[in-house]
């Protein structure tokens, strides 16, 4: 019958329909075996460890942990109001964010020399690259919870439930190490096609390793003879100079990507790779969202006057009334605060109202108020790091700075001051360096001024000149051990409060250190219940 | 080594059974002389029974009654000294010989004893008498007439421990479903098998072309489809045509009117700024508004900037039209089916259509009888249409309950309006003119089924079958302006994204059926194979043309967000399984199942599982020693079975590591650059496995009128496929990848009573069900006890020896009433708080309240599930009343519908907030009113506890059907058989003590997954449905 050989012919269909195989691959990634062969993936994989070394949140946030600005959202707001457990969220994902670095490293480390076809040099370039960014996640680490797990190799599950945590002095000595062999063999950026621009260089290294021996506190010396190799090797170690716009640095996107001060950047790119934090960072007036972090009266106040006196100095010519005039011009580059002459895009200008009542238009989208709850808590908003080409929702294409030339002469006074050797050479190459290109004229601000009160100058050169740039404030406040005093009381916003209280400066958050324990974070409660060998800091 | 030891029998089985095929199917038997019976089949009343089985007792041959009870059948010479057996749903099935009768005609009486219903099991059909394991059956009258375009949501409650929650009550959006609670903390998904076919789309099934739904809940039903059947296996069985039928049409339809009910109520405007005074003075801060701005604010009353605003009333229809019939070897069912629920957000996103959810349905059964061979095909093509608003609703409730009550959304020349207190979005410019995403999916089911009597005892099946799915979702993003300032959407993002799959599922089976005097044998042994493949490509570009959306200058392709569709999602699974049913007089049942799966998601020696289970029944009440009895206990049965189930739920090739390249990972010069991944594999990877006892007892009393089903169930579920949660993130990992770590305990019982009552002409019957189940976490991952995860302000916790997933914080201990009390009660170190402030305790006593004072404070999973019909019939009228509901759940909300001026957000406080902590109000159920940053604030809302926590138990009246079908004395006339319309009401009434947000949403997916989001409340809310419907048959 004609039908039934009809279903005869569909069940032998059906009988082979069924022989699917069951060895399965997927057809849009590489094996263990075959990645690290192709020489474009061993890019890829560094360019990966690249992208997660460090992100824009955690720039940008870490700066309200100190008394340069307030967040009234999220974790900072608990850290710097002092109430948290160990359970708190950020001190596990930071932790987590820092050791998932390393792993990504320590995987390229264990398995490019798979690669044999891209030459030996490269290779070792490759790996010296990736051990800075290994050793850089190390250095947070420290900076942030003292003691930890150094981890030089890809651990093995059993490993990481069982590994103790390595005095501090040793991870540091480890990452100092990684950061002088890096310095030893990387190319310096006047070696470099512009192409590689935003890669590692030999100056960088030598950039971070200052760093990590000025927190140590006690390498002065050693500090002083890195900044001088920059300052004076050049050709051997990197050419670097102070970039003639302060703001430009910040605002301009020709010179944010191409200035002689970039020493080491997180980049971006436009439209493709972006940042957001903006958003929640502008007066609302001209796009932004919420304030979500702003700066503090107390940081306001530490831009010195154009004269050079601080603004409590007697004669500095300070108007409380008036308090924004002839200041520190970086002030200007870096905080809106009222009736601040906006500069858009095109060039033109719009005043950002900020006082109460003070705005004529209705809407009164930027002024301080009690009641609003995306305004800014303090009366300010933040300029620097304002990109004039950002896309819809300020998703920006700027790079982020994380080492500038600027820091390394900082780092230079700051040294040569504790070894007793500040003196007017010494000024004229930094301070005096500094505060020239900022705009200063008056020879009260850039002559030097003799070595009276000369710490403080030069920690408060720091704090004005690094505002907003990665945290580095909330650094400096550890190893000065400045925070009892900084980080204890109220943090305040603009003079538009009750004038009873604080002269009218508002209140803007309570806020609480102790000095026994918070200099160090807890280590994640979670982590240490998977690792019993993990020991809590003193405090928790 | 096994992969090839399993494979080679499988194909050699198969080959078999095709070659036997072949040699049989040439040997059809040719009719003989026959004789001609016709006859009428009527109930006691008289009344025609339409759709009756006539059959002659031990042959294949028969037909089924038409519309007026009527049927013919023709029978050979050899089988005049055989009866021909009458039966029908719920009528006491009847016999009658042969003999040389031309004419037999039966009444049937109404049986309340379901036991001789069939019930669809795993590749077959049993007599609900003979049944061991645990299965219910949800048939076509309790699915039908419900204004749902989903249905799984006609399901909810209609069957014990069949546990469905809609977590959104947007239409066209998914439901949880969970058979007999949460077994692992993987993947909890049932099986969805239908019409035999493994893994169908239950979502998009028309409602009324549903015959019936089985539901497997334990090992022994279950273990024939072995993998992934520990979750539990859903059968679905559509509608078909019956041989010997007149054709009939069917006309099924309703139309009726969604009404939102708004549960969050902002207060006045100036009631919130007079609230704002307090929460400051409160906070010792100077009060915000003067008693002028206030006053000024009432004179000035309400504004449109709320909900109610952004929400309408909505349509809601659907309509099926059906054929079906069938002649003596072919019979046919086909329908279509139209259904679509309007949104009740208003607007069109500025194009076409108002927002909502269309199904498109067709479907076309057939069946055909060649000789030895019955051959069923069935094909159906489903489109569903979703659009839906670009900026989701959780920003729109959000926004528009973030502002006070004095904005308004729109000015007097239309223009849409932002302010300086919260909003980033004008959420009713959003909606009128933002863009529209919408979703289509055009899905193809067919199944080709073949069954082959090679002798009266042995019977073959071949089913070749599976689903085409077709899936595109467009998204346009349209810019909408503000004033004075603010704009939305000026990205101009478009995209398209197309995936594509297809699975097929491939059975043979052969079943042998022999009864040797008082012993009944069934054995049923089959090989099967399923196959799966995934693909899908996506273009997205932004800054497109503003009127168009079309690419033009300054248009960027976003490459981290277009791809093509290289990656191929594929997944194989071979199976041998088999059942051997036994029983004596029917009295002692025995029944044993076996599965052998093959996964292509394991390594090479973990790929294969062995399922086996046995059950076991025995029908006391056939016993000797209930004679007695027999009269008040109709029937009394006992069951149990034990078994081992699987489940593979997890992503295709997690067993192999791989590296992945992908875009925008860096940049050098401003140039991007990709980057590579590693995914970390696990080899190890093999079967999830679930061990589970299944006790039961049915029982009939009253002549069988009244029905109890009692279940109990303990099932042990080990070799859990999670993420491993015992390695420190030192070693690199936030997540990660699944292990088979943990163990879980489920256990539970579930209860069923059916109750029938007949008084003259009125027939009632009360159907209730109510279920419970309680996991337990056995093992999480090696020792380790606890894992918590930080949910906004509170925490989810899972710690060994408790529920899987559990709400965690600090309890509080009611409020500070005075100084005193505050002075000499622990409190968090650094806060400084005062009287209205929430006091925790201090469960370990040492004076200070921190993390170790944290404890478990909700289990977010249902308890307690009921569901009750009551069905009236009485001449031409009919009602049905269903209510549906949890008993026992703790649900934690958080954001602005919680806290009063939220958290860095919120402006408001809404009409359930204002029973706050006064000096006069001391057992308030919120803390005093204080401003963000606070110390108050930091105390009450900062800390997570149990301030949070609400009770989510309710009670719904889900459905109200009340219906007259006119005489078909009167509708014969017009050549109707039928014609019945009625009123239909749904979510007509809720009865919870939660009352801003519908008790039913939740955070959760059917897993109670850790990390899945806390509930901020910002849900759409709950339609009621008022309708009318209309069914014709000709």
């Amino acid at each position: 019958m004609k039908s039934n050989s009809l279903y005869i012919i569909l069940f032998i269909l059906t009988a082979t329909a069924g022989c699917k195989k069951i060895d399965l691959a997927p057809t849009d990634r590489f094996s263990e075996s075959n990645f690290w062969t192709i020489d474009d993936n061993v890019y890829n994989a560094l360019n990966n460890n690249y992208g997660i070394a460090y992100n824009s949140n955690l720039y940008f946030y870490n700066e309200a942990l100190s008394d340069n600005a307030y967040s009234p959202s999220g974790d900072v707001n608990a850290i710097s109001a002092g109430i948290y457990t160990p359970s708190l969220a950020k001190f596990q994902q930071d932790w987590g964010y820092y050791y998932s670095t390393i792993l990504s490293c320590n995987l390229f480390l264990a398995n490019v020399d798979q690669n044999k076809t891209l030459d030996a040099a490269t290779i070792s370039r490759l790996k010296l690259e990736t051990r800075f960014l290994r050793a850089f996640e190390h250095f947070n680490l420290v900076k942030w919870y003292g003691d930890v797990p150094l981890v030089d190799h890809v651990l093995t599950p059993e490993e990481a439930q069982t590994i103790q945590r390595t005095p501090k002095q040793q991870v540091l000595d480890f990452i100092v190490s990684e950061l002088q062999a890096a310095a030893d063999s990387l190319p310096s950026n006047n070696q470099i096609p512009q192409s590689e621009n935003g890669r590692i260089t030999k100056g960088a290294a030598l950039a971070l390793e200052a760093r990590v021996l000025l927190y140590e506190g006690d390498k002065m010396q050693e500090v002083a003879n890195i900044c001088e190799q920059l300052m004076n090797n050049q050709q051997t170690n990197g050419t670097y100079s102070l970039n003639s716009s302060y703001a430009d640095l910040f605002n301009n996107p020709a010179v944010n990507k191409n200035n002689p001060e970039d020493i080491w950047s997180l980049q971006y790119v436009p439209s493709v790779r972006t940042w957001s934090e903006f958003f929640d960072f502008a007066p609302r007036s001209v796009g932004g969202r919420v304030s979500s972090m702003a700066p503090t009266q107390e940081l306001v106040d530490s831009y010195i006057m154009l004269n050079g006196k601080n603004i409590h100095d007697a004669g500095s010519g300070y108007d409380e009334n008036n308090p924004y005039v002839n200041r520190d011009p970086r002030l200007t580059a870096t905080v809106v605060y009222d009736q601040y002459k906006w500069v858009n895009a095109d060039g033109s200008t719009k005043i950002i109202y900020i006082k109460p009542g003070s705005d004529p238009d209705a809407s009164r989208l930027d002024e301080y108020s009690q009641t609003s709850e995306s305004s800014s808590k303090t009366g300010y908003y933040w300029r620097k790091y304002w990109d004039p080409t950002a896309l819809s929702g300020f998703a920006s294409g700027l790079n982020l700075h994380m080492i500038r030339y600027a820091e390394i002469l900082l780092d230079y006074a700051e040294a040569e001051n504790s070894l007793g050797k500040m003196d007017a050479t010494v000024w004229d190459k930094t301070i005096g360096a500094l505060r020239k290109r900022a705009g200063f004229t008056d020879a009260g601000a850039l002559d030097y001024p003799g070595n009276t009160n000369m710490t403080e100058i030069i920690r408060n050169e720091r704090r004005v000149e690094l505002a907003m740039e990665g945290g580095l404030r909330m650094d400096d406040i550890k190893r000065w051990k400045i925070a009892e005093d900084v980080l204890n009381g109220y943090v305040h916003g603009a003079r538009f409060g009750d004038p009873s209280v604080d002269n009218g400066y508002i209140r803007v958050q309570k806020r609480q250190f102790d000095a026994s324990a918070n200099y160090l974070w807890p280590i994640p409660s979670s982590e240490i219940a998977l690792d019993k060998n993990l020991t809590q800091n003193p405090g928790y | 080594m096994k992969r090839t030891k399993w494979v080679f029998p499988l194909a050699l089985v198969k080959c078999c059974i095709v070659a036997a095929l072949m040699l049989t199917t040439s040997f059809v038997v040719q009719a003989q002389n026959t004789q001609t019976i016709t006859g009428t089949v009527t109930d006691s009343s008289g009344a025609p029974l339409q759709g009756a089985s006539v059959v002659v007792e031990g042959t294949s041959i028969g037909t089924t009654t038409d519309a007026n009870g009527n049927y013919t059948i023709n029978v050979s010479e050899q089988q005049k000294s055989k009866r021909l057996v009458f039966s029908f749903t719920n009528y006491v099935t009847q016999q009658a010989l042969i003999d040389d009768n031309s004419t037999i005609n039966v009444s049937l009486k109404n049986n309340y004893n379901t036991l001789n219903d069939v019930v669809v099991v795993g590749y077959g059909t049993q007599r609900k008498l003979s049944l061991t394991g645990a299965v219910d059956q949800v048939t076509s009258k309790d699915i039908e007439n419900k204004p749902v375009t989903n249905v799984l949501q006609a399901l909810q409650g209609e069957a014990p421990n069949l546990i469905i929650q809609q977590p959104s009550l947007d239409p066209g959006s998914g439901v949880n479903l969970n058979v007999r609670g949460i077994g692992t903390t993987g993947d909890n998904t049932p099986l969805v098998v239908i019409d035999g076919i493994i893994g169908g789309n239950i979502n998009t099934i028309n409602p009324n072309d549903i015959a019936s739904v089985s539901v497997l809940k334990d090992a022994g039903s279950a273990a024939i489809y072995g993998s992934r059947a520990a979750n539990g296996v859903i059968l679905v069985t559509t509608k078909s045509g019956k041989l010997n039928q007149k054709a009939t049409i069917t006309y099924d339809g309703s139309y009726g009117t969604q009404v939102p009910r708004v549960l969050v109520h902002k207060v006045s405007a100036w009631e919130n700024a007079y609230y704002k005074n307090q929460a400051l003075i409160n906070s010792d801060l100077p009060p915000a508004y003067t008693p002028e701005q206030i006053e000024q604010l009432k004179d000035e009353g309400d504004g449109t900037w709320d909900v109610e605003h952004l929400l309408k009333n909505a349509p809601m229809q659907q309509h099926t039209l059906s054929i079906s019939g069938g002649s003596e070897k072919n019979s046919y069912y086909i329908s279509g089916g139209y259904q679509n629920q309007g949104s009740n957000l208003i607007g069109n996103g500025g194009f076409g259509k108002d927002f909502g959810y269309q199904v498109y349905n067709l479907r076309l059964n057939q069946s055909s009888i060649i000789g030895r061979l019955k051959t069923n095909v069935i094909l159906s093509y489903t489109k569903t249409r979703n659009k839906t608003n670009t900026v989701g609703d959780n920003n729109i409730f959000a926004d528009a309950n973030r502002v006070p009550h004095n904005y308004n959304w729109t000015d007097s020349a239309g223009n849409f309006l932002t302010n300086d207190v919260a909003s980033q979005y004008n959420e009713y410019g959003v909606l009128k003119q933002g863009g529209y995403g919408q979703s289509d999916n055009d899905e193809i089911f067919g199944n080709f089924n073949g069954q082959l009597s090679i002798t009266n005892d042995l019977k073959l099946t071949g089913v070749f079958g599976g689903t085409l799915n077709a899936y595109n979702d467009f998204f346009r993003r349209q810019q909408v302006n503000y004033l004075p300032a603010g704009v939305y959407g000026d990205d101009r993002t478009v995209f398209d994204n197309n995936s594509k799959s297809q699975l097929f599922n491939t059975q043979l089976y052969a079943e042998y059926t022999k009864t040797i005097s008082d012993n009944y044998f069934k054995i049923l042994l089959g090989a099967s194979n399923e196959n799966y493949e995934q693909r899908g490509s996506q273009i997205q570009k932004t800054f497109t043309d503003p009127y168009l959306g079309t690419p033009t200058t300054g248009t960027i392709v976003d490459p981290a967000n277009s791809y093509n569709s290289i990656a191929v999602d594929q997944s194989s699974l071979s199976s041998l399984f088999g059942r051997v049913n036994y029983s004596f007089q029917n009295k002692y049942l025995l029944e044993g199942n076996f599965r052998v799966d093959e996964s292509s998601k394991f390594a090479k020696g973990n790929r294969t599982g062995f399922f086996p289970s046995v059950s076991a029944g025995w029908v006391i009440s056939d016993e000797k020693f209930m004679d007695a009895v027999k009269n008040s206990i109709g029937n009394l049965k006992l069951r149990a079975s034990y078994g081992t189930l699987g489940n593979q739920n997890v992503g295709s090739y997690q067993y192999q590591a791989t590296y992945f390249n992908y875009p925008g990972a860096y940049g050098f010069n401003n140039t991007v650059v990709g980057g590579a991944g590693y995914v970390l594999g696990n080899p190890d990877l093999t079967w999830e496995r679930a061990a589970t006892l299944n006790l039961g007892i049915d029982a009939g009393l009253l002549h069988n009128s009244l029905t109890i089903s009692f279940d109990y169930f303990n099932k042990k579920t080990t070799d859990i496929l999670q993420s491993r949660q015992d390695v420190p993130l030192i070693f690199g990992l936030s997540t990660f990848p699944d292990f088979n770590v943990a163990a879980v305990r489920n256990q539970g019982w579930e209860a069923l009573v059916t109750y029938t009552l007949t008084t003259g002409k009125v027939t009632q019957s009360f159907s209730a069900n109510i279920a419970d189940n309680k996991n337990k976490l056995l093992q999480l991952t090696g020792g380790v006890s606890k894992q918590i995860v930080n949910q906004d302000v509170f925490s989810l916790i899972r710690e060994v020896g408790q529920p899987i997933t559990q709400y965690y914080g600090y309890e509080t201990n009611g409020y500070f009433q005075n100084e005193q009390d505050v002075e000499k009660s622990p409190k968090p170190a650094g806060v400084t708080v005062g009287p209205g402030d929430i006091k925790f305790k201090d469960l370990n006593n040492d004076g200070v309240i921190d993390d170790s004072d944290k404890t478990i404070l909700g289990n977010p999973f249902p308890r307690y599930t009921f569901g009750f019909t009551y069905r009236l019939s009485w001449k031409g009228f009919d009602a049905q009343i269903f209510i549906q509901g949890v008993g026992k759940r703790d649900e934690f909300l958080r954001g602005e519908l919680v806290e009063p001026f939220h958290y860095n957000y919120g402006a408001t406080v809404y009409t359930h907030q204002t029973d706050f902590w006064t000096p006069d109000n001391p057992d308030a159920r919120y803390p005093r009113l204080a401003v963000i940053g606070s110390q108050s604030n930091n105390n009450n809302w900062r800390l997570g506890s149990d301030n949070y926590k609400y009770d989510a138990a309710y009670m719904r009246l889900k459905n109200v059907n009340i219906g007259y079908t006119l005489p078909a004395s009167l509708t014969k006339r017009w050549g109707v058989q039928k014609l019945r319309v009625a009123f239909i009401g749904q979510n007509l009434f809720t009865l919870s003590k939660l009352k801003f947000i519908d008790p039913e949403t939740t955070e959760f997916d059917n897993r109670v997954n850790i990390y899945d989001y806390s509930n901020s409340a910002r849900s759409y809310p709950l339609p009621v449905f008022y309708g009318g419907s209309l069914e014709i048959t000709f």
